[in-house]
């Protein structure tokens, strides 16, 4: 931000001046514009602090503990993917923090930064090649991200703590700073065989069996289930995902697409998370090891805010690009692959892949790089339009939430439900929970 | 290898191998299932009573042929007490329906049920001919899908019948499903997954008894039952959003088959979801009734083509959004923008409306319900559709014979 009144001079030899500054050369092509880089970086910007905005005024600090005046600042959690967009959030977080305090007043919030490392846990599964490489990969990209933001705190948990007793407790790729007085954590094979749905999902997720529209949709759930978890046990009234318009556009169709339609405008939305925690499996058997740190967590709303909702993903790249030093460097630990940096074109002409390799994140991906190129304000629109259904359930309690996504279950809709597979359908699922999960992650647990 | 044995007889060898789940089933098992199925939405949504006179809108193509089909049988099978009679509409394109109805006349005399061919010319004083004489080839198909998505309908009122059933399959469905979602027209997202529409009040109920069923499962039914029917292709290339729509759930369907039937899952589910509709639970009261919706779907077919090239129709969309967000209008929302584009005539488009503009009523999804005052068909405006394009047709003529 302060190095671009120095370069304003000389506007009267432009050859192609900036829409909006006029004052300096025009370099990229913004929704049909042509603009300078400063004046595009502050359209990003003023894109993702208004909604901060209004995510303040939802997040008032929290009253102090001895019920006095409100004192702390307001705390919100991060998902970091090392993807572009939720890369590009931080650094615009960062910003808004730094400009408060260039200003003399408090720093906003407070941000935790989680990533959660989806490769397999080396207990659970001995198929997999070791992952200890890939585990200690992500705390090395993660290293550099603290670098690069010092001010925030970092932390990679793994996907398995999605169905923790207690999400906080310090595991192998975890840096956790949680209090070391608690019991040591329970291998996840434990974990699993006192609650049968964590053993089902586990296994499903990281099974080579399953087909990759299952995995990645299993995972998906899993890891914003981790994510709520995680804000939850740290006490931050909101959850930040970096979702561009084009990714909650993608998130609308490949979750109507995967049968969650019920829950699209959960997740395409920003607001309340669905009321508590998850339940956890098992009640009775699951009571012995750290439930009144959840119980406790679970208490407080969650908000689920979508910052970056007003910009497009290739705008988001774009961004990363003409950040000093640029955000590519960091961004997947410096690897652009077409998933996360390349082009689009890239994306969508990639080398053919066969079907079942293929998640329906991925086609939606694909098919919204096209649509976003050509039809930019259609993709905005479905993500508007989408993130307007109402949510229903919102009251669920536990037991009427699906055991897995968390998400409100359906009963009308499996009732009024007539088009069954026919027989095979449950083939997959055990006995005894086939009520307790939505029809989207029935169908992801089936194979 | 040993010859795999179907699952469901596990005697058998199987031979099909089910699009729908993968299931192997023999030949007679895939058969007995397919109509099992379709007996099953029947009877679950209470689709038909005993001696209700039932129209088939016969095509002539595989969907509406293998529905005269499995009615057939079900009824006979399950005593359903239905008098099924086969309903065509001749939209009067030479050439094009003269294969199509002669095999519909052979279905006729196959499944040993009465037929009426119902003509445009009879129905709107137009054939599709003349129409295309009159305003040229483009534009055309938005008076086809016009015309037809009454014909039936109207012609089942010509023979005193009160129930159409058509052969929208779930491919069908889950493409409206997906489409509505890509125009964020949510008003018609809400109407559009209903098995039934039309309702006590309306002359005339439709209802989609194929709407769990498979593309692919039809044409084996149709093959394996040695089904005679014409493979007809509409000869007009879908709009823009239907195309798409269609394309991205081809390749959905390969990554995991049984997407289509979660598309038409999830499409159920939102619709009553859709603001200032009936928010779920507390409104239905475990009424578990299929619910109904107006009439006047769009589903499937030329039934809701522009006329305009493919891509055009997004292009006008995506220009049209941009131009209400160049206005600052934040909070525009695409029933708006839809109603609007409508208004404003975009290019190449007549000033006659291309849709039903009920899209005005913002997203709400059952709205007030009329008659038209000329005609007296189901209409949420004061003249239906087909006489709003018929009014301008007329005066076309007029002009041409002074
Ligand atoms: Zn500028
Ligand atoms: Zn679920
Ligand atoms: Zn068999
Ligand atoms: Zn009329």
């Amino acid at each position: 931000m302060a190095d671009f009144k120095s370069a304003t001079a000389g506007s009267l030899t432009l050859t192609r001046p900036c829409v909006k500054c006029r004052a300096q050369e025009a370099t990229l092509d913004s929704r049909s514009q042509a603009v300078c880089r400063d004046c595009f970086t502050k359209f990003i910007s003023a894109k993702c602090i208004k909604q901060i905005g209004i995510l303040g005024k939802e997040t008032r600090p929290p009253p102090s503990t001895t019920n006095g005046p409100p004192t702390g600042t307001r705390r919100y959690l991060l998902g970091l993917s090392f993807g572009v967009s939720s890369t590009v959030l931080l650094h615009l977080l960062n910003d808004n923090v730094e400009f408060q305090l260039a200003r003399g007043r408090s720093a906003p919030f407070e941000l935790t930064v989680i990533h959660i490392d989806d490769t397999p846990d080396n207990q659970t599964d001995h198929d997999h090649p070791s992952p200890s490489s890939t585990a200690a990969a992500s705390e090395i990209i993660l290293a550099q991200y603290r670098a690069r933001y010092p001010r925030f705190t970092f932390h990679s948990v793994p996907l398995s703590s999605a169905l923790a007793n207690d999400p906080l407790e310090p595991s192998s790729s975890s840096s956790s700073s949680s209090s070391s007085s608690l019991p040591p954590p329970p291998r996840l094979k434990e974990a699993a065989a006192t609650t049968p749905t964590a053993a089902i999902t586990m296994s499903n997720t990281m099974s080579t069996t399953t087909t990759a529209a299952s995995r990645s949709d299993l995972e998906r759930q899993l890891t914003r289930r981790a994510l709520l978890a995680q804000a939850r046990a740290r006490r931050c009234q909101a959850l930040l995902l970096g979702h561009s318009t084009t990714a909650l556009a993608e998130t609308a169709l490949a979750e109507a697409a995967k049968g969650r339609g019920f829950a699209v405008p959960w997740l395409v939305g920003d607001g309340a998370a669905p009321s508590t925690s998850p339940p956890l499996e098992g009640g009775e058997e699951g009571a012995g090891g750290g439930g009144v740190n959840n119980e406790d967590a679970g208490a407080g709303v969650v908000l689920v805010y979508h910052p970056l909702r007003d910009a497009l993903r290739k705008e988001l790249v774009t961004y990363a690009g003409l950040v000093d030093p640029p955000l590519t460097d960091l961004i997947d630990g410096g690897v652009q692959d077409s998933k996360n940096g390349g082009s689009p074109r890239a994306a969508a002409g990639a080398a053919v892949v066969s079907h079942k390799d293929l998640s329906i994140e991925e086609v939606m991906r694909r098919y919204f790089a096209e649509v976003e190129e050509n039809y930019p304000s259609v993709v905005a629109n479905v993500a508007r339009t989408t993130g307007k259904l109402v949510r229903a359930g919102e009251g669920a309690v536990d037991g009427e939430r699906c055991g897995l996504c968390g998400m409100p279950l359906d009963k009308d809709g499996d009732e009024r439900w007539r088009g069954e597979l026919g027989i095979q359908e449950r083939t997959g699922t055990g006995p005894g929970f086939g009520n307790r999960l939505c029809y989207g992650c029935e169908r992801s647990t089936a194979g | 290898m040993a010859p795999v044995l179907c699952a469901n007889c596990k005697t058998e060898r199987a031979l099909i191998k089910r699009p729908k789940n993968h299931a192997k089933l023999c030949k007679a098992c895939f058969i007995t299932v397919f109509e099992d199925e379709v007996h099953h939405t029947i009877t679950s949504s209470q689709l038909f009573y005993p001696g209700e006179k039932v129209a088939i809108g016969a095509s002539g193509g595989k969907d509406s042929t293998v529905l005269a089909s499995v009615l057939k049988t079900l009824n006979e099978r399950h005593g359903y007490g239905l008098e099924l009679v086969l309903l065509s509409i001749d939209e009067g394109i030479k050439g094009y329906r003269d294969d199509s109805l002669e095999t519909v006349k052979r279905n006729a005399v196959q499944y040993d049920m009465p037929l009426t061919v119902v003509g445009y010319d009879e129905l709107y004083g137009w054939t599709m001919d003349q129409v295309v004489e009159t305003i040229g080839k483009k534009g055309n198909c938005t008076y086809c899908g016009v015309f037809r998505r009454q014909a039936l309908d109207r012609g089942a009122k010509m023979l005193g019948i009160k129930h159409v059933v058509t052969g929208h399959n779930a491919d069908d469905v889950a493409e409206t499903v997906l489409m509505n979602l890509l125009r964020g027209d949510l008003a018609r997202l809400s109407r559009s997954t209903s098995i039934v529409t039309g309702d006590d009040q309306s002359e005339v109920k439709r209802s989609k008894p194929l709407k769990y069923s498979y593309e692919k499962e039809i044409v084996l039914y149709a093959h394996h039952k040695k089904l005679d029917y014409f493979s007809t292709e509409c000869i007009y290339s879908p709009e823009a959003f239907r195309g798409s729509a269609r394309g991205l759930i081809k390749q959905l369907e390969r990554v995991r088959p049984t997407a289509i039937l979660d598309i038409v899952r999830s499409g159920e589910d939102m619709a009553r979801l859709v603001p200032g509709d009936s928010p779920s639970s507390c409104a239905c009261k475990g009424q578990n009734t299929a619910s109904s919706a107006p009439v006047e779907d769009d589903i499937g077919g030329c039934g809701s083509s522009s006329g305009r090239t493919p891509g055009n129709e997004m292009a006008a969309m995506d220009k049209q959004l941009r131009e209400n967000e160049a206005h600052e209008e934040l909070e525009i929302d695409v029933a708006k923008a839809m109603s609007e584009r409508k208004l404003n005539g975009s290019e190449k488009q007549r000033d006659l409306p291309i849709r039903n503009g009920n899209s005005a009523s913002k997203g709400v999804a059952r709205q007030v319900r009329g008659n038209c005052k000329r005609c007296g068909y189901m209409s949420s405006q004061d003249i239906c559709q087909a006489c709003m394009l018929l009014e301008g047709l007329n005066k076309n003529r007029a002009q041409i014979q002074i």
